[in-house]
């Protein structure tokens, strides 16, 4: 659907993007991960044609994008903005009727979108009299509202409270499902691994890493597992002995821990299980896969990044 | 194009829908009506009464006008020709204010000139120019024609009034007309500045609430650009017309039914006159009738409205892109919605700047200075406003249109430089804006 080959952008001889490439397939929603001036808002504004890359190709369902493709991408930036004097038809008309619509399209779709997310009552309220939950949701409708395959979103769960969270992520599946690409930016790393199919992390404007959400994770593990058992602690140590490292340990109750250990040697998860089974009641035991979280700070903090920025 | 046009229809959705232009096409109006006929009504305030002297060596004028036609002007005659020399030295003139001088070419030159030897206010002027002309009128119609007075005022060419200071001939002529094209370059400024703030305002708002983004993501910066100074610029075209059909109505209106024309001899009613006399303050109506008809036939019959505002919407339209064009780029380059307000004072200058060399051009329509004024693109919409209103001779009508379109250069190039600072600007936040951040935007493609 979408691809960015090595692009970089600078302002003022000061390096905003350099040399990212990244692919975006149908029906997938993609990462964009980042800390704060990571160039992560650059990287979105080149792809909506806001501003002009310094090099590097965008091409868009094949072609190169051009601002005739505009009408088949969606945008919810991060700081939201709508005209306040305007009421929600009026604002969805005039966004919707920029992105290609007719008016009496974008009435229709508006009144799909109202009816779908039960507020149909606010059609002719002014932004000014809607909170800004309210407004977010209408913005989130506007962008959504000419049906677009590609959809870029800024922070989009930013401001929404858990229930239209998980009201905009349900939606963000469906369109998944129904074969359109999202891009997603976000700090919200929970999202990141519950939505995001593949993802990428930038830094200082370079790529860190990219792949599969799952894949990342995987990469960085390090061999930690937690296994939750009763029992008593000791014969649980003594069981261990020397194959095994004790990082951390919980007690959940009386006789019963959450225990996370590191292997030692050529030890696997089957040879601990066997180690352990004779001694204690095993309730639950698994290998931890880093969180998005620890990936992506790990990532940012890492020793290897204090090296750039020209 | 389309998109420019979608954001243009907005604007002025937006515009025409907000308090503000209905209370300006409402108190706009009234206003310059108000401040109009007080300047006439003032002027009447003088308790001098005016010795005339009207030199009719044909007595063309015998017997026509009433020695008190008018309570604060004096009519006498003289069948000889005085010469500026001769009413400014000769004891036997001393007594007169103001010579007429009817040229035994009058009836076909249509030339009047006066002499005068302190300037008579505006109210003077048009009162004498009122009595002549329409005796003249009634001249004419027994003369030469066969037609009713009120028909053969519709149809005639008015007659043109030279003022002269008797003691320095040859500086000055009337300038009435000249204010009336002062007015209209005032208008152009007053227009400017309150279209050319609501850009500003417009642009820094959506830039401050972020709209902008969402719609640089379906339109380029420059059809944003466009469509926000078309949309701004038909509004306040509107408002023109607006203003134009209500004060034109309101003369209308009162002309033809508070104010009617006692002194038309085809609506002349002895009855009633006489009834009118008896009511004391009848009279001060008709009065105040009779002095409205003067104001009525300045604007009705002595400014060319024609070319006046077919020039006055060509100079408004391309100042506006030029001067709207400077509003823009400092709208762009707010960091937040109350940043930069300094960078307006430079262009409040410059329109202050264009009043000034309207000012200088009523006054010296031939100075050294006038001609820069009239060619300079801050100054020209007034200065040629002026000019206009004074009048062109067929030789010089090239000024008219080298102006405009240098005007026209400079509008372009102006929306050129513009559209680059608001293209690099519009999506800066958070700075405090300093002349480095235009020059900045300015160098960048």
């Amino acid at each position: 659907m979408l691809e960015l080959d090595s692009i970089y952008k600078s302002f003022y001889r000061k390096r905003a993007v350099a040399d990212i490439s990244l692919k975006v397939k149908e029906g997938e929603i993609y990462g964009l991960l980042g800390p704060n001036g990571a160039g992560k808002s650059t990287l979105i504004r080149i792809i909506n044609k806001i501003i002009q890359q310094d090099k590097g190709f965008i091409s868009f369902k094949g072609q190169i994008l051009s601002s005739k493709h505009l009408n088949e991408i969606g945008y919810l930036p991060e700081e939201r903005g709508l005209y306040k004097s305007m009421t929600v038809e009026q604002q969805a008309i005039f966004l919707g009727r920029l992105r290609g619509l007719s008016k009496n399209d974008a009435k229709e779709s508006l009144r799909y979108w109202l009816q779908k997310f039960e507020i149909e009552a606010w059609k002719d309220k002014r932004i000014e009299e809607l909170s800004k939950g309210m407004a977010q949701k209408v913005q989130f409708i506007c962008t959504v509202l000419h049906k677009p395959h590609l959809l870029i979103l800024d922070e989009p769960f930013s401001g929404f409270d858990p229930i239209n969270i998980e009201l905009i992520r349900k939606e963000l599946k469906q369109m998944r499902a129904d074969g359109k690409s999202i891009i997603l930016s976000t700090h919200n790393m929970k999202s990141v691994e519950e939505i995001c199919d593949r993802g990428m992390i930038v830094h200082k404007g370079v790529k860190k890493l990219e792949g599969n959400i799952t894949t990342l994770r995987e990469d960085k593990k390090e061999g930690i597992f937690a296994i939750q058992f009763q029992g008593n602690m000791i014969a649980f140590a003594n069981a261990l002995w020397t194959g095994y490292e004790i990082v951390d340990k919980e007690v959940l109750a009386d006789n019963r821990f959450l225990v996370h250990l590191k292997m030692r040697g050529e030890n696997e998860f089957n040879d601990l299980l066997a180690t352990l089974i004779p001694h204690v009641k095993i309730e639950k035991a698994e290998e931890i896969l880093p969180s998005m979280e620890d990936v992506f700070i790990k990532e940012v903090n890492g020793p290897q990044n204090t090296e750039d920025e020209a | 194009m389309k998109h420019s046009w979608l954001i243009a229809m907005r604007e002025l959705k937006e515009r025409v829908k907000s308090r503000s232009f209905l209370l300006m096409a409402l108190l706009g109006p009234i206003l310059v009506l108000g401040l109009t006929y007080l300047l006439f009504a003032l002027g009447g305030s003088e308790k001098k009464i005016l010795n005339v002297l009207i030199m009719d060596p044909q007595e063309i004028m015998s017997g026509k006008i009433m020695p008190k036609e008018d309570p604060n002007i004096k009519y006498s005659f003289t069948n000889t020709y005085v010469d500026f020399e001769e009413f400014a030295k000769y004891e036997e003139y001393q007594k007169f204010d103001i010579g007429v001088e009817l040229n035994e070419k009058v009836i076909s030159n249509k030339h009047i000139k006066v002499m005068y030897r302190e300037t008579p206010s505006e109210r003077v002027k048009t009162r004498i120019q009122y009595h002549v002309e329409r005796r003249f009128e009634e001249i004419f119609v027994k003369e030469f024609t066969q037609l009713s007075v009120q028909k053969f005022r519709e149809i005639k060419q008015p007659m043109q009034f030279h003022f002269f200071n008797v003691y320095d001939p040859k500086n000055t002529d009337s300038k009435l007309s000249a204010w009336a094209g002062y007015f209209f370059g005032l208008i152009i400024i007053l227009f400017i500045f309150l279209f050319g703030m609501t850009i500003l305002r417009s642009v820094s708002k959506e830039k401050s609430n972020r709209i902008v983004e969402v719609i640089l993501a379906s339109v380029s910066a420059r059809q944003l650009l466009v469509g926000k100074v078309i949309g701004i610029g038909i509004s306040a075209l509107f408002q023109f017309v607006l203003w134009s059909i209500i004060i034109g109505t309101g003369l209308f209106i009162l002309r033809e039914t508070v104010f009617i024309d006692l002194l038309d001899p085809s609506n002349f009613n002895p009855q009633q006159m006489t009834q009118e006399i008896a009511n004391a303050s009848m009279q001060e109506k008709l009065f105040a009738a009779r002095e409205y008809n003067d104001f009525v036939e300045l604007v009705y019959e002595r400014i060319q409205f024609s070319s006046m505002l077919i020039f006055f919407t060509l100079f408004f339209i391309v100042a506006y892109i030029f001067y709207g064009s400077f509003f823009a780029a400092v709208g762009a380059s707010m960091g937040s919605e109350s940043d930069g307000q300094q960078y307006i004072i430079p262009i409040m200058s410059l329109l202050l700047l264009a009043l000034y060399g309207g000012y200088y051009t009523v006054y010296y329509p031939e100075g050294p200075w006038a001609n820069v004024f009239a060619f300079l693109p801050f100054t020209s919409p007034v200065a040629m406003m002026v000019k206009l209103g004074i009048g062109f001779s067929a030789n010089d009508s090239w000024e008219l249109f080298a102006s405009l379109g240098i005007l026209l250069g400079s509008a372009l190039l102006m929306f050129y430089l513009a559209g680059k600072i608001y293209q690099n600007g519009i999506l800066q936040f958070g700075h405090r804006l300093k002349a480095k951040h235009f020059i900045k935007w300015l160098k960048k493609s």
